[in-house]
């Protein structure tokens, strides 16, 4: 698990942390537990929410840590002015990942799947919680891995098709070159990701 | 936005580096996100060194009305946003966005590690008070040794980098972007040292917009010749190597483009004596 403090953010939102898991066996459960957390009343449902307090991501669709990061630290400038528009802050991620508005689409495409076997853990909490790693392996059953290994996981053609990058000219200059060509759709993906908040 | 304490985005220009400032804009030089804090348990992550991020803040103008400013500012961040990602998906080589904060003015991008083309064809950097010049709003860094050796260091001749320049805004006109501010000192040369190799980067898109025009395209490049004239000795050679690259690239496109551009240097960039 990796974690980041930015100073700059109200204390709530100070610290994000990151971790990647795979060969991930229990998808199908965890999908399961925060569709019924949603839907859970009185103390029991507060309990359960809290213990799926993350943001997962299908990690074949993160192109890069910046990438991650990006969309990230968009989510939470959304939060602290008020400008988010899904329920929370890790919803929020979700939504920053997706090119459309649609948030249902968003969930669907970047958010865990029955199939998923490597999926990317967020949590944005106080710098004060430290059991967080904990947290999170309590939820899933996979093995925790370094994000560095994130480059053997992205799924280059479904990043495309998600963010509409085939037949752009961009990629057409670059087509013979497969390690420039991932360089330039991170750096479109991003980009997109950085400027959702003002897209056309 | 909380009203009594200061915006996220605001606290960290407090932390970042002042390039420069113009009379839109203040450039500042920044690491956006924090160096990570690895956990035990994994194995060692060594990730890569954090990127910096060149901050563009469009700070409150006390001349406008608060509520104008605001709505201006907001439009003026989405426009530049706008049009880098369109150049981004056309193929053309300009900074990639890394944050946007349109409330505050804020827009952050892609710190380019090399040199301006003004720098690297012996004008100065700017803020070097020896040329009589217009502000424009972007960083420019370093000072002293002229010329040639400056562009040994990145291995290409003063004529093969004017055709990258030919190039890139060919690749942008045929997107149908304008830059509106064509200058050498809107144009980097990444360093080969980086990632992304050795490139032509154009920047600065605070004034540019979409056209089909050719009369808005050979405006464009009227301005860049001007500002070749006016910022560098001998340039008429030069800006001939910049078109001839242009020409390859545009093909058909071209005849139309240099016939207007015969016409606006007879009459200057402006169509009408109107306004």
């Amino acid at each position: 698990m990796q974690s980041f403090h930015y100073p700059h953010l109200p204390s709530e939102y100070a610290t994000v942390h990151v971790a990647l898991y795979t060969n991930v066996t229990n998808s199908a459960e965890i999908r399961g537990r925060i569709v019924r957390a949603a839907q859970l009343e009185g103390p029991d449902g507060e309990t359960e929410r809290e213990a799926v307090n993350f943001a997962f991501l299908d990690a074949r669709l993160i192109c890069s840590p910046l990438h991650l990061q990006t969309a990230v630290y968009q989510a939470i400038l959304a939060q602290v002015q008020g400008s988010i528009r899904t329920k929370t802050v890790h919803s929020e991620i979700l939504w920053a990942l997706n090119p459309t508005n649609n948030i249902t689409e968003a969930i669907r495409r970047y958010g865990v799947a029955d199939t998923t076997t490597a999926l990317i853990v967020v949590r944005i909490c106080s710098p004060e919680l430290n059991d967080v790693e904990k947290r999170m392996s309590a939820v899933v059953s996979g093995t925790l891995s370094s994000l560095d290994a994130l480059v053997d996981i992205t799924d280059w053609a479904s990043v495309k098709k998600y963010c509409k990058l085939n037949g752009e000219p961009a990629l057409k200059a670059v087509a013979k070159d497969p390690a420039k060509e991932r360089l330039l759709v991170e750096e479109i993906v991003t980009s997109s990701v950085a400027m959702k908040s003002v897209m056309a | 936005m909380t009203g009594q304490t200061k915006s996220p985005s605001l606290k960290l220009l407090d932390t970042a580096e002042k390039v420069s400032q113009g009379a839109e804009a203040k450039i500042y030089r920044v690491q956006l996100h924090p160096t990570p804090v690895c956990s035990s348990s994994a194995a060692a992550e060594s990730g890569e060194v954090a990127e910096k991020v060149l901050l563009k803040y469009r700070f409150r103008k006390q001349y406008r009305h608060p509520s104008l400013d605001a709505s201006l500012t907001k439009s003026r961040v989405a426009g530049e946003a706008r049009a880098l990602i369109r150049c981004l998906r056309s193929g053309v080589n300009v900074p990639g966005i890394r944050m946007v904060d349109a409330p505050e003015g804020i827009l952050g991008i892609e710190w380019i590690d090399g040199k301006s083309v003004r720098f690297l064809l012996g004008g100065g950097a700017e803020g070097e008070e020896e040329i009589v010049e217009d502000a424009t709003d972007e960083p420019e860094e370093g000072d002293l040794p002229p010329e040639e050796d400056q562009l040994q260091e990145y291995g290409i001749s003063q004529d093969a980098l004017m055709g990258m320049i030919g190039t890139e805004i060919a690749k942008m006109h045929q997107a149908d972007i304008i830059h509106g501010d064509l200058t050498t000192s809107n144009m980097m040369l990444r360093h080969p040292s980086s990632r992304k190799g050795l490139q032509l980067v154009l920047i600065d898109f605070g004034l540019a917009y979409t056209s089909t025009l050719v009369e808005d395209k050979a405006v464009d490049l009227y301005v860049l010749e001007r500002a070749f004239s006016s910022t560098h000795p001998q340039s008429e050679p030069l800006f001939a190597g910049v078109l001839k690259a242009y020409e390859t690239r545009m093909g058909k496109d071209w005849a139309a483009i240099s016939r207007r551009l015969d016409d606006v240097r007879l009459r200057g960039r402006k169509r009408s004596m109107v306004g």
